[in-house]
């Protein structure tokens, strides 16, 4: 107790709290949040570390000044005061200085929004939006709880078969990033594709009106940042801003997802692991080197293979190939770009190491319906011991204990031989899914995701399968 | 409750940076991967001088720059082999700690000679590894080819001899040498990691390496080279029932296996001893690799090794005639990067070597040791011969 309060006066606090600031991406909300649930501040800067932005230098210089000018202050009333009440003032201004410093740093940081990055990027913001409403490409807006990135990427690949792609690289999804990937553009460019991110109501709406997109896919809706948007009927309503933009052009709409299916309207196309469109899905297949299936219509047939794992991904596949083909690809040109499509950084991406263990990184996946899917990948790998390392998933809200019981329930079901949880507020509740469910299988605690990883090279054999599921940042516990 | 477990390394040793590497990858890492012990590391520093802190379970505390300093600031520990082993550290606010289960990671002298094992043996609690006396025979490649010999093992045709003969008579050994199938490899006797080991092909290099030998022991081995040489090593682990890993065969850089291959060219993140440079399992035909592992099995048992060793082995490869080369009780990181590629992980190694430990204490205890007699008696009353 005495040593947490006592954090707040390490010499590295108003480091700390700068750091807060910069991993909550100066959201002054989030920061606030994370400051008010903290204890221990020494403890906070943990996965990773401060960077040396201009904006977080420029604030740590302000915070230190801002500590001094509290220090001089206490200083001075003790110099000039001279009643009996002198030493109450600078012991309060010593005792309250953390708080003071936590609060009033934000005071810099909204002159510095206000003054200088509001209109800068209001400025970048209308250049782009001038760009992409004189430019001649197809634009494809995705949206959705998930599933975005890997779409973008498997339709950049599919499509630059045949025409010239671009899209924006990372998770470049708010109204900035995808600004300033606009300025890249040459305008030769054919097709453009687009993720819209969402973190609060409205959210795709602005990003449309930026983007101005003439196609859209729906990933899918779930209880990804529920936190934020409160209830699954405001996370429907902020993603199918994206239909109410498009009206009557095509939009493609994850039919295995239900929220998504049920939200659908007439004239959507749905794409599922059966069909997309008026094509059928038939001999679907997946293992640990990758996702086979064949498209058939009318007596055409296109067999596509792709590196990706798992049966989930053949859905957003055939949209790709149908759009692809709706686009004005040839079969061949369909078939080589699924064939290029490969597991992207972090997302159930395969590595096997000189030991022979296989590692599947899904640590960039931490939404239930993905976690459901990859679950089932692992269930379908047989001959091999399968760990599924988790510290569970983050701003599920309300939905969270039944989300991780859930989790549980599936490993069961799964029988996965081994379950490495991450000791935190959520975990509990994958354990007690797991009990539920006559788990019989190992289930080992770490106290944090670092210690688990400095473990599995020596919990683990050749030939074991090893599923990373979700990374937590510093502000989730 | 968690047991207490001591992981002794360091020690006055040339092996004393290897057994560091042995301690923490995988044994300590293991351990506390586990989550089923409390882990105490002991370092016994080049000088002799014994220190315990737990934040040496972190192979970063040796691998800083001014470790030495923060050795400085320690304090030194008293070890009680009274009735059980306990560390101390002494001073005001004094504190003991009693130890479940020790884990010797100390290669070389002092340590993987049996040494430890003899002080483990007086504390009366269960130890991990080879027992006192197959740590001492196997730590002398002499002594390890005489009782293999007698029971029959090939082993290469060697000559020895002591810094003592070779100082009153160098002609006769040189001329013993001189009968053996040339080119000769000269070893000290009882060190390990191939330190000072040296291929002599011409009678103008062989008192040069003879020298060197003796730099570091006072006995020294010359033996025969093997031609079309296949070295192969396999580590077994185990008490009565072995278990075998995988048959390994070091693929060298260098004329033999020396040092920095092993310890030093490997894969660090692999872990451990030289992965890089080996072939897990390796590639000879299943007759020899037979022949391998039934030759090592009678060689752990001869040598009365328990809980885990690594028998080396020379190979002609073309005659295929198999030779016992050495045994290793101590083999470099447990040698787990071979354990892993069979199923065994670090976490279930440390874990049946704790097993096996706590078996043979077991079955120790069941031995008498003391045995009640009148002898005093007759001693004090009586004078012998009345």
């Amino acid at each position: 107790m005495i040593k947490n309060w006592l954090s707040r006066y390490n010499l590295r606090y108003p480091r700390f709290l700068v750091y807060m600031l910069q991993a909550s991406e100066y959201n002054i909300r989030d920061y606030l949040v994370w400051y008010h649930k903290t204890k221990n501040f020494t403890r906070v800067e943990q996965r990773k570390r401060f960077v040396r932005t201009a904006k977080g230098l420029l604030l740590l210089v302000i915070a230190w000044a801002f500590l001094f000018f509290l220090i001089g202050t206490a200083i001075s009333i003790l110099w000039i005061n001279t009643s009996s009440l002198k030493y109450i003032f600078p012991f309060l201004i010593v005792l309250f200085s953390p708080y003071f410093l936590a609060y009033g740093i934000i005071i810099p940081l909204l002159v510095i929004r206000i003054i200088i990055q509001w209109p800068v990027e209001y400025l970048i913001i209308s250049k782009a939006k001038q760009k992409l409403k004189t430019h001649t490409a197809v634009k494809i807006g995705i949206a959705g709880s998930f599933g975005k990135t890997t779409m973008r990427e498997i339709l950049k690949t599919v499509l630059s078969e045949g025409k010239k792609v671009a899209a924006p690289p990372h998770s470049y999804n708010t109204l900035l990033g995808i600004s300033q990937f606009v300025k890249t553009l040459k305008g030769d460019e054919e097709i453009l594709v687009f993720e819209l991110g969402e973190y609060y109501p409205g959210d795709v709406q602005k990003l449309c009106d930026l983007v101005q997109p003439n196609m859209g896919v729906i990933t899918g809706v779930n209880e990804a940042h529920l936190q934020k948007f409160k209830s699954l009927e405001r996370t429907v309503k902020t993603i199918y801003e994206l239909a109410d933009y498009l009206g009557e052009k095509p939009i493609y709409v994850n039919g295995e997802n239900e929220l998504a299916r049920k939200n659908a309207r007439s004239g959507h196309i749905m794409y599922d692991c059966g069909h997309v469109g008026d094509w059928k899905i038939e001999n679907p297949k997946t293992d640990l080197t990758g996702t086979s299936f064949t498209l058939t219509k009318n007596g055409a047939k296109l067999e596509l293979k792709s590196a990706l794992l798992g049966l989930h991904q053949i859905g957003p596949l055939a949209a790709s190939a149908e759009i692809a083909l709706n686009l004005g690809l040839s079969f061949d040109q369909v078939r080589d770009g699924i064939s290029k499509t490969i597991p992207f950084d972090h997302r159930l991406e395969p590595k096997t190491d000189t030991t022979g263990v296989i590692t599947l990184d899904d640590s960039y996946n931490g939404n239930p319906d993905g976690v459901k899917a990859v679950i089932a990948f692992l269930a379908s790998l047989k001959d091999c011991r399968r760990f599924y390392v988790t510290p569970g998933l983050v701003e599920m809200g309300l939905r969270t204990e039944k989300i991780h019981k859930q989790i549980g329930k599936q490993l069961a079901e799964a029988n996965i031989e081994k379950v490495i949880l991450i000791k935190n507020s959520v975990t509990s509740h994958i354990e007690q899914g797991l009990k539920e469910k006559g788990y019989k299988g190992e289930v080992i605690w770490f106290d944090d995701a670092l210690a688990a990883f400095a473990a599995l090279p020596l919990l683990t054999v050749k030939g074991d399968v090893m599923l990373l599921q979700n990374d937590w940042p510093d502000q989730y516990q | 409750m968690k047991k207490t477990i001591a992981v002794i390394f360091g020690g006055r040793s040339a092996e004393h940076d290897v057994s560091i590497i042995t301690a923490h990858t995988p044994i300590i890492q293991s351990l506390l991967a586990t989550g089923q012990f409390d882990v105490w590391p002991i370092y016994i520093a080049k000088d002799g001088s014994w220190y315990s802190d737990q934040a040496m379970n972190d192979l970063a505390y040796f691998t800083q720059d001014n470790f030495q300093a923060y050795l400085a600031r320690q304090k030194k520990v008293q070890i009680l082999f009274d009735n059980g082993l306990k560390i101390i550290w002494p001073g005001i606010r004094s504190k003991t700690i009693q130890i479940d289960i020790a884990f010797p990671a100390m290669h070389g002298t002092f340590g993987e000679d049996g040494s430890l094992m003899g002080l483990l043996r007086m504390a009366g609690i269960p130890f991990v590894g080879c027992d006192l006396f197959a740590s001492a025979v196997a730590m002398d490649k002499v002594l390890t080819k005489q009782v293999l010999t007698a029971e029959s093992i090939s082993v290469v045709p060697y000559v020895w001899f002591t810094k003592n003969d070779w100082e009153i008579n160098r002609s006769i050994w040189i001329e013993k040498i001189a009968k053996l199938n040339w080119p000769v490899f000269v070893k000290p006797v009882h060190l390990g990691s191939s330190i000072a080991i040296t291929k002599v092909k011409q009678n103008s290099e062989l008192e040069n390496a003879i020298e060197v030998a003796f730099h570091y022991d006072d006995k020294v081995l010359v033996e025969e080279s093997v031609e079309n040489l296949i070295e192969i090593t396999l580590p077994i682990m185990g008490n009565e029932e072995l278990q075998l890993a995988a048959v390994e065969r070091p693929l060298n850089k260098t004329e033999f296996f020396d040092f920095s291959d092993k310890y030093l060219s490997g894969n660090k993140k692999g872990g451990g001893a030289n992965s890089q440079y080996s072939e897990i399992p390796a590639n000879i035909d299943g007759e020899l690799a037979k022949q391998v592992e039934d030759l090592g099995k009678k060689t752990y048992r001869t040598l009365g090794c328990s809980g885990i060793a690594r028998i080396d082995f020379l190979v002609d490869g073309s005659s295929k005639q198999v030779y016992v080369n050495e045994v290793n009780t101590l083999p470099g990181s447990l040698y787990h990067h071979n354990w892993k590629k069979v199923g065994v992980s670090g976490v279930e190694l440390v874990t049946k070597l704790i097993a096996f430990a706590e078996k043979r204490f077991v079955s120790q205890q069941k031995t008498t040791y003391i045995f009640d007699s009148d002898i005093l008696k007759k001693a004090g009353g009586q004078k012998i011969g009345e």
